[in-house]
């Protein structure tokens, strides 16, 4: 058998092992048999490829957003879970009061505000852009605080908070849009409260549970 | 019911898990992530070559699963069913991206990897040489058709029948691009190798 031969059955060789005459060429030739080497090498070592990578903290982060949005995470009724407050103050200090406290303020804020807006200045349509600009404000100012604590406690997931935020306040300010656009449309009115919902996610999230 | 919480991680397994997840157990949720996240994360990675990519696929992958667990009966691994949603959601990827999922080489290419006398001259075998990290850096070299035969082969573990199955090619040509690509990883070995001694 000639080295070309060999090479022809060389996939079915590492399949599935050769005849006596391929074990016989391999046996005398030596770049066949270094070849063959190789090849088995890289197959031995692909292995360790396999769960070799970890992915970034982000990852789980956007999947637990996703879980708790479509509700296939469901808050469980037990007890001690119903307030976060003590956990808090063990792991966050005053800060631990402070942020949620923020938290809660906004979303309640922004729901309030467009509750009480008169009726006839809902249903004109006509815009009040200082509810908005006063929600988002202060949740800036919630917003940096509660990324100050992710830094203090767990920096590498500064930025996937960060951008879960940003994401957030967009999405709270285009459905406040729509709802100032369509004070009656009541599609538009369930998106402003989902995503106040995600905010107060967001918080709670960060502060109860995905923090070392 | 005032079943105690086990330590998550600690004592819960994964049929556990499972079952939380259905309920709705966000922490059971985690632990299977956790459980899971390397192997499915490393192969959206070697399937694409791209972090950014991976992390997107890996997380659609378990989102997918999650959204499905409750139809879990158990009848084949948990694993198995969530690794072929992976290599799904990544083969449904690359199609998307209009990249072969199988290489189109295979038809067009003429002498480049038909025999050659030298093929095996001067090849002062690679074992002992190809480490994880060389190895690693070969894979995204490849062409995505060998790439995701040769990760689906070599590093996940699926046969040919499965292969062919799963990418839509005939067991032969699953063979055929494996064989390319292990000789292709080689090449690129081996040019590595001289680049550094040089």
């Amino acid at each position: 058998m000639t080295c070309l031969e060999f090479q022809r059955e060389l996939p079915e060789y590492m399949e599935e092992g050769g005849g006596v005459e391929l074990q016989a060429h391999l046996r005398t030739c030596t770049a066949c048999s270094g070849l063959v080497r190789s090849l088995e090498s890289i197959v031995q070592e692909a292995r360790t490829l396999q769960a070799s990578e970890e992915p970034s903290p982000r990852v789980w982060n956007s999947i637990e957003i996703v879980l708790r949005q479509e509700k296939l995470i469901r808050e469980p009724q037990r007890e001690g879970r119903h307030s976060i407050i003590p956990s808090l103050r063990q792991r966050w200090g005053i800060a631990g009061w402070l942020v949620p406290a923020a938290a809660a303020l906004l979303v309640g804020t922004g729901m309030l505000l467009y509750q009480q807006r008169p009726a006839a200045h809902r249903l004109a349509g006509a815009s009040t852009p200082a509810a908005p600009i006063a929600a988002v404000a202060a949740g800036d100012v919630s917003d940096q605080q509660l990324l100050q604590e992710v830094s203090a406690r767990a920096p590498m997931m500064r930025a996937a908070y960060e951008s879960n935020l940003r994401d957030v306040n967009d999405y709270i300010r285009d459905a406040q849009d729509s709802v100032n656009a369509n004070p009656n449309d009541e599609e538009a009115q369930q998106a402003l409260m989902d995503a106040y919902g995600q905010k107060s996610m967001i918080y709670e999230m960060a502060l109860d549970r995905s923090l070392p | 019911m005032t079943e105690p919480r086990q330590a998550q991680g600690a004592a819960l397994t994964e049929a556990q898990a499972i079952e939380r997840a259905k309920q709705g157990d966000g922490e059971a949720f985690e632990f299977l992530y956790n459980l899971h996240k390397r192997r499915v994360y490393s192969l959206c990675l070697r399937m694409t070559a791209n972090t950014a990519e991976a992390e997107d696929l890996t997380q659609e992958a378990f989102l997918q699963l999650f959204r499905k667990i409750g139809t879990f009966r158990g009848e084949s691994a948990f694993s198995t069913w969530l690794h072929r949603m992976a290599v799904n959601v990544v083969l449904m990827h690359l199609r998307k991206k209009g990249l072969p999922v199988v290489s189109l080489e295979e038809a067009t290419e003429g002498d480049e990897d038909t025999p050659k006398k030298d093929f095996g001259a001067d090849d002062p075998v690679l074992s002992g040489s190809v480490d994880r990290l060389r190895l690693q850096n070969a894979v995204e070299q490849l062409p995505p058709g060998y790439r995701s035969i040769f990760v689906l082969h070599d590093v996940e573990g699926y046969e040919h029948n499965e292969i062919a199955k799963m990418v839509g090619c005939s067991i032969g040509n699953s063979k055929s691009q494996l064989h390319k690509a292990r000789m292709k990883l080689r090449e690129f070995l081996k040019t590595s190798r001289a680049e550094k001694a040089g």
